[in-house]
């Protein structure tokens, strides 16, 4: 395979700037002894990150899980409640508040009261992450509907078509890109708020495991669960940015 | 306005405003309009921009009622809305194309095919068909932003024709493309009025257009739109082509309908 010469910009410019971040960071903990605790060296991390891999295991899956399930909740409700919200002024100006007052709310705050109904279980976590993230999508395919060109819905009504039909094939086709930017936030929103809900709930999950570590002033292990954190972010991303490759298949 | 009986469709006395009383926000588009359209006829609608040549087209394609007036069919009255039913006797060409960007020229044309439930290999074959009017035979499975402006809004003339609709409304069809591609395109259109014998209906702010292809020019006031003028254009269709713009008669016919075009503006007094 021969790589153009923007590929290769594409991939060398940031690995570049990552190695160069990441020597400062090691030369600036041994030149300065900063201890341990305070903060570990890149290598420190990604050794504990392999010797310790055992230990974060199951916290990594649980934590995938958790971002994944309500990552996938999140998208069809959203898309589904935006449907709705523009389809009808009544039904928007019942739920768009709601919407709204769910995107601002900060959802650490939500968590220890969800947590008194339904305990400390994986369920919780799972509901705010779902909160989170189906919000975005939603706005961002309300927007999308909203922004369809007027002529485009003249188009299917000339054809005689039906609210179905135009759905389908005009209007879901036509707002994608905006959709997508709001999958796209959802899914980093999704991780976010997993991260935040396990800080408070339980010990299960990488966020519970960042905090239990930093309490014992272990911020090498606590580091390498952050590291694992981002791969999990990366992967999400890296996920959606596939799957609109894939669905948007012509060019805009 | 007097019904003429052979009419493919008569629009009688039609108004439209926009808004209500109530609110203040009556905005008064069309002020009795009135025309009878003869099958395979050609006719465009000159004037203004923002005049409501556009309402009215969409009046008389069924897409929105009419505030007051009656649109005849074949000489049956559907008051002031052609029901949707009637909306596959009518084919649409838009402004700026109005492809479906995620499907091919063939897929468009399928498209329209589909939602209006037209099944069966007669009308899969018309897919071809129309595109081979319009030219682009060998594009059938180019996505439209793989073509030109031109190219494109050919597509969306053959994807208006596709279900073998009785009339064509046209919405300033060439109004997004530059000079040289529309003067082609004007000539081509005339080709495929020929070939096809459907009756075209056009709006158009483009004087030379309107004497190329109508066999009528209406000219449009300002708001809220009347007609002021109707003009035959008496050009024989054999000489409607690159030489006729040294024509006298072109020639003759431009310097008067410019001439309306102009009054209609003068129309707009300064507040």
């Amino acid at each position: 395979m021969k790589l153009s010469k923007k590929t290769i910009t594409n991939i060398l410019a940031p690995l570049v700037t990552f190695l160069l971040l990441f020597g400062f960071w090691e030369w600036a903990v041994s030149h300065y002894q900063l201890p341990k605790w305070l903060l570990p060296a890149p290598s420190g991390i990604i050794q504990s990150m392999v010797v310790n891999f055992n230990d974060f295991w199951p916290h990594i899956l649980i934590t995938f899980e958790t971002v994944l399930i309500g990552f996938l909740i999140a998208v069809p409700v959203g898309i589904l409640l935006a449907t709705l919200i523009t389809s009808n002024k009544i039904i928007s100006a019942a739920l768009s508040p709601f919407v709204i007052f769910l995107v601002t709310t900060p959802l650490v705050t939500l968590i220890p009261i969800m947590m008194l109904f339904m305990g400390f279980g994986q369920k919780v976590r799972i509901i705010g992450v779902v909160i989170q993230a189906f919000s975005i999508v939603n706005m961002n395919t309300v927007t999308g509907i909203l922004n369809v060109p007027i002529i485009r819905h003249e188009l299917m009504q000339t054809m005689g078509s039906n609210k179905f039909q135009s759905l389908r094939h005009m209007i879901y086709p036509t707002a994608i890109v905006d959709i997508f930017t709001g999958v796209r936030l959802s899914a980093i929103f999704a991780t976010t708020a997993c991260i935040s809900a396990e800080y408070v709930a339980g010990n299960h999950g990488l966020g519970s495991q960042i905090i239990k570590y930093s309490q014992f002033l272990k911020t090498t292990e606590s580091f390498a669960c952050i590291f694992y954190v981002t791969i999990i972010g990366l992967f999400m991303y890296g996920f959606v940015a596939f799957l609109q490759k894939k669905v948007i298949y012509w060019k805009i | 306005m007097e019904v003429q009986k052979d009419a493919r469709i008569s629009a009688i006395d039609i108004a439209k405003h926009f808004g209500d009383k109530a609110s203040g926000t009556l905005t008064p588009v069309l002020d009795g309009v009135s025309m009878n359209i003869q099958e395979g006829e050609f006719v465009v609608i000159l004037g203004p921009s923002g005049c409501g040549k556009s309402t009215f087209l969409k009046i008389l394609g069924g897409i929105l009622p009419a505030s007051s007036g009656k649109i005849l069919i074949d000489g049956t009255d559907y008051g002031t809305q052609v029901p949707r039913e009637l909306l596959k006797r009518f084919g649409f060409v838009f402004q700026n194309n109005n492809l479906l960007q995620w499907r091919t020229a063939a897929g468009n044309l399928k498209f329209m095919l589909e939602t209006m439930r037209l099944k069966g290999e007669a009308w899969q074959g018309r897919v071809s068909e129309m595109l081979e009017v319009v030219g682009l035979q060998d594009y059938q499975d180019v996505y439209p932003h793989e073509l030109s402006g031109g190219m494109r809004q050919r597509v969306g003339i053959a994807r208006a024709l596709v279900h073998d609709p009785d009339v064509l409304i046209m919405d300033q069809p060439m109004g997004a493309l530059d000079a040289i591609t529309r003067q082609m395109l004007t000539f081509e259109l005339l080709d495929i009025w020929h070939k096809t014998q459907k009756t075209i209906i056009m709006v158009t702010n483009n004087v030379n257009e309107a004497i190329i292809l109508g066999n009528r020019v209406f000219i449009f006031s300002q708001l809220p739109a009347k007609i002021l003028q109707e003009i035959p254009i008496d050009i024989p269709f054999e000489e409607r082509n690159h030489q006729v713009f040294s024509s006298p008669r072109f020639l003759e016919l431009r310097e008067k309908l410019n001439h309306h075009v102009r009054a209609t503006l003068s129309l707009e007094e300064p507040a």
